[in-house]
């Protein structure tokens, strides 16, 4: 684990510059799977926006992958994709609520673990 | 490319798992999540301020105050499920960024060191306060002692239904025996 007084920038201009549109209420988190809504056209999108349409051009991938790809920290990446997913460009899968596990989730988790 | 990647095999139809492995300092957790992850270790960073709350909107991000933490990530991707693992730093200064990690997580997998066994006690403390489902692997090295495991149960004041299991966290085979024990364990509890 590094931790230690930032010097560089944790956001680079290029992200601070672009007009994140972030949606008052954001369920995003960071095993949200995102990816990319049939149809989209993707012409006029800003650099963060357009770089993480390009990583999902191969199928669905977590919040957090996206961030650690795009070289951006979480915070950052949550917003991108709730905003995103507001204007219809991205669909998102949240993860199911864990208080009470679904069986059916357990069963597919112990028999996958075992089949590797 | 910063955004290359070589995988495809997720598809929407897959369940997001996330599950998290906990231990103090040096126990083996980045180890363990690198044992059980088919992708590269991926950098991702979490932003946090001096006073430990996580930076969680665009204003302040860049401030001079903010630090930030490298997260242990890893990807498991499993017929229906695929399961996202954590690594979570135990120290109790992080508490925000625990709470935050353990969030909808399906349970975790505490590592622990029988050279230092007091170590693992702000973890197990962490764990019981969210009230989070879990079991406790032991991550033998070559110089630990080796105790009973009732003896260890005491000296870690397990419920006699948690799960104690010996793992070597660097064999994927040992990872994934635990992480089994794991949801086993989960799901006798939501089977009771
Ligand atoms: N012999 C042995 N060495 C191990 C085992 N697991 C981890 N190690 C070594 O122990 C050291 C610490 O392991 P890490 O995985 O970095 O521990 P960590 O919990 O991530 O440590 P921090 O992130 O610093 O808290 C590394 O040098 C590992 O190679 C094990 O099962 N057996
Ligand atoms: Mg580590």
């Amino acid at each position: 684990m590094s931790s230690g007084r930032q010097r560089r920038r944790v956001v680079p201009d290029y992200m601070a510059a672009a007009r994140v549109s972030v949606p008052e209420h954001i369920t995003v988190e960071r095993t949200t799977l995102v990816y990319v809504a049939p149809d989209v056209v993707a012409d006029g999108l800003d650099p963060p926006a357009s770089h993480l349409l390009t990583l999902l051009a191969d199928g669905p991938l977590s919040v957090y992958e996206c961030a650690a790809h795009l070289g951006l920290p979480y915070c950052v990446v949550r917003l991108l994709v709730a905003g995103l997913a507001a204007g219809g460009t991205l669909l998102t899968r949240d993860p199911p609520p864990a208080d009470l596990p679904d069986l059916e989730i357990l069963e597919l988790v112990i028999s996958g673990l075992r089949a590797l | 490319m910063a955004f290359a990647r070589s995988d495809g095999r997720i598809s929407a139809d897959h369940v997001p798992v996330k599950l998290v492995i906990a231990g103090p300092f040096g126990v083996g957790k980045t180890t363990i999540v690198n044992a059980l992850s088919e992708i590269e270790p991926l950098n991702t960073e979490e932003v946090l301020t001096q006073a430990g709350t996580l930076v969680d909107d665009l204003t302040g991000v860049n401030e001079k105050t903010t630090t930030t933490t490298a997260i242990d990530f890893g990807r498991l991707t499993l017929p229906g499920v695929v399961l996202y693992l954590f690594g979570a730093p135990g120290q109790t200064r992080f508490q925000v960024l625990w709470d935050e990690l353990v969030r909808g997580a399906l349970g975790v997998l505490v590592l622990a060191d029988t050279r230092r066994i007091d170590d693992s006690f702000a973890v197990l403390d962490l764990v019981e306060n969210a009230g989070i489902r879990y079991a406790v692997a032991v991550n033998h090295f070559p110089d630990s002692p080796q105790y009973p495991s009732d003896a260890l149960r005491k000296a870690l004041d397990l419920d006699p239904r948690t799960p104690l299991l010996v793992c070597d966290a660097r064999d994927p085979v040992s990872a994934r025996a635990s992480l089994i024990a794991l949801v086993e364990h989960i799901r006798e509890l939501v089977l009771s």
